[in-house]
């Protein structure tokens, strides 16, 4: 692959990753889930 | 006296697999892909990713909200704003339901591919990949040459169809406590295949090749509208809003539980799984590439194109488990497609009817399904591709837009989006600020009507190739407009309608 590939497909996983850790780190920390 | 309440999820989990699973479908595999290619790899996704924070989250949350505040499907929320909006809820209603009508007929197909994939029956090597798309058009569609000349029903295509219908009733007559269940399997299953598929493609010659034009950024495209288009575009269509479905799913979540941070997830795992599935489409794109000695414009395609030629070629070519690859891409086309149509049907048709005329689950859900299967015949005829062109083209951009852009300017101007940020941030995860307000009153209406008038209004039905849309003096853009023109009346119809409402028991 080239550079310009790689860079895109670590920057892109990054925003994934963090974004969904930083959803998942929050789970809890407000409403409650009642059925 | 037994306790009245709305139906339920049954557990967090549940209600972001089945969001999830409406969300993640054919478009994240056949659509988003292809568009990152075309409008410049990486420079695509920035605009991509820009799209998905200013336009599909706000808009998500919007929907989620409303629906988790009125406890309500699509129409109850307009109604509960003002009984004069109430045809606002039932025009996504008709898209919804107009969508599910052909998107099942678009599983059914992945069904008949599945079984003809396990003998490659369009034929392996250099022959049998020149002739994949003879195949699918001819002896799998049998298609005709026009709307108006049906030719007769295509009976694999008709059971295969029956069978998606039977699968859908028995999924949604039970409510969203099964949906949430049966979600959970219909995401991981997709997931699990197409870390097979892309295992498959990596190990191909010639896949490193294709993920180079899928990823090399052109930093000069971000200047061009097209790339724009393309990106809010996919956002607008690729999380499953403007179809109804998530005013009722989020109507299903309890009035204590959280909203914003769900949004997020659903959405940013929708738009990871496009993300993923692209590296699984060009290192296909780039095999068939070397193997036929073509270039990436000559190979890569999006929609049907890509699903039922593109993809067939490669596996024509395949030097080893081509049968394989073939039945697992075609189960996991399957697996992406039944949680939007059990969402489109379920959401979007049976609860807003349910809210309305107060109806028993299992009998509309058996009557809804029956209708759609009716009308899915009309995709199985010889003319049926014309028709679905048509209507995907009148309900999936036209529709799904202008009622989402007007469906944000009636809650952000007449309903109020402070009242509903209040809402939202009263039981989250996390708050939103007042950022939020001018997302929902502007930005997105903004980027939707954008979305509308510099992709609609060029080309109405794109020409695909394969015959045109004449029908008598009219041509495709006119029935599109007539499509609309209805579905708009007929919701004014359903407004005039009294509201029996529903009498939920607890547990049912």
């Amino acid at each position: 692959m080239t550079t310009a590939a790689i860079l895109t497909t670590v920057i892109m996983s990054l925003v994934f990753i963090v974004g969904l850790v930083f959803c998942f780190t929050q789970i809890g920390k407000g409403g409650k889930w009642e059925d | 006296m037994a306790e009245l309440t709305r139906e339920r999820w049954g557990g967090r989990a549940f209600f972001l697999f089945a969001a999830m699973g409406s969300a993640i479908g054919l478009g994240n595999v056949w659509r988003f892909p292809y568009l990152t290619y075309e409008y410049g790899g990486g420079a695509f996704l920035i605009a991509w990713i820009i799209g998905l924070i200013i336009l599909g989250i706000p808009w998500m949350m919007m929907e989620f909200g409303m629906g988790r505040l009125f406890q309500k499907g699509a129409p109850g929320v307009f109604e509960g704003i003002g009984k004069k909006w109430e045809w606002l809820g039932w025009w996504p209603v008709f898209v919804a339901f107009l969508i599910v009508t052909y998107y099942s007929v678009v599983i059914a197909w992945s069904l008949n591919y599945a079984v003809d994939s396990a003998t490659v029956a369009w034929g392996e090597g250099t022959a049998g990949a020149a002739n994949a798309g003879g195949y699918f058009f001819g002896e799998v569609l049998n298609l005709s040459s026009g709307p108006t000349d049906l030719g007769g029903l295509q009976w694999p295509i008709v059971g295969a169809l029956a069978f998606v219908w039977i699968v859908l009733f028995f999924i949604m007559f039970k409510g969203a406590r099964i949906i949430g269940r049966v979600a959970v399997w219909t995401v991981i299953i997709p997931w699990a295949l197409l870390i097979v598929l892309l295992i498959r493609g990596l190990t191909l010659p010639g896949a490193v090749d294709g993920l180079n034009y899928y990823l090399a950024p052109d930093w000069g495209a971000l200047a061009n509208a097209d790339l724009w288009f393309g990106a809010f575009s996919q956002i607008a269509f690729t999380l499953s809003l403007g179809m109804a479905g998530m005013f009722a799913y989020g109507s299903f979540i309890a009035k204590k539980a959280d909203v914003n941070n769900n949004a997020f997830i659903t959405s940013f795992s929708n738009c990871a799984t496009s993300f993923f599935a692209g590296f699984a489409v060009f290192s296909i794109v780039g095999f068939i590439m070397q193997a036929l000695s073509v270039s990436v414009g000559d190979v890569s395609a999006s929609g049907l194109g890509l699903a039922f030629i593109t993809y067939p070629t490669a596996i024509s070519m395949m030097p080893a488990m081509a049968a394989a690859t073939g039945v697992i891409f075609f189960i996991c086309f399957f697996f992406l497609g039944i949680d939007s149509a059990f969402f489109l049907t379920y959401g979007g048709v049976i609860a807003p009817l349910r809210d309305k005329f107060g109806w028993g689950r299992a009998k509309v859900t058996a009557v809804i399904c029956a209708l759609g299967l009716i009308i899915g015949l009309l995709y199985t005829t010889g003319g049926g591709l014309y028709w679905l062109d048509i209507v995907d083209r009148a309900v999936s951009f036209y529709g799904l837009l202008i009622t989402g852009a007007l469906a944000c300017i009636v809650v952000g101007w007449f309903y109020g989006v402070e009242k509903l940020r209040e809402h939202l941030n009263a039981t989250s995860d996390f708050r939103v600020g007042a950022w939020f307000d001018w997302l929902i009153k502007i930005v997105v209406p903004a980027g939707l009507l954008f979305v509308v008038i510099y992709g609609g209004f060029k080309n109405d039905v794109p020409d695909p190739g394969y015959g045109g849309y004449q029908i008598g003096p009219f041509n495709g853009s006119h029935v599109i407009w007539l499509i609309l023109g209805v579905t708009l009346l007929l919701s004014f119809w359903l407004q005039a309608a009294k509201t029996k409402g529903l009498k939920e028991v607890k547990g049912e």
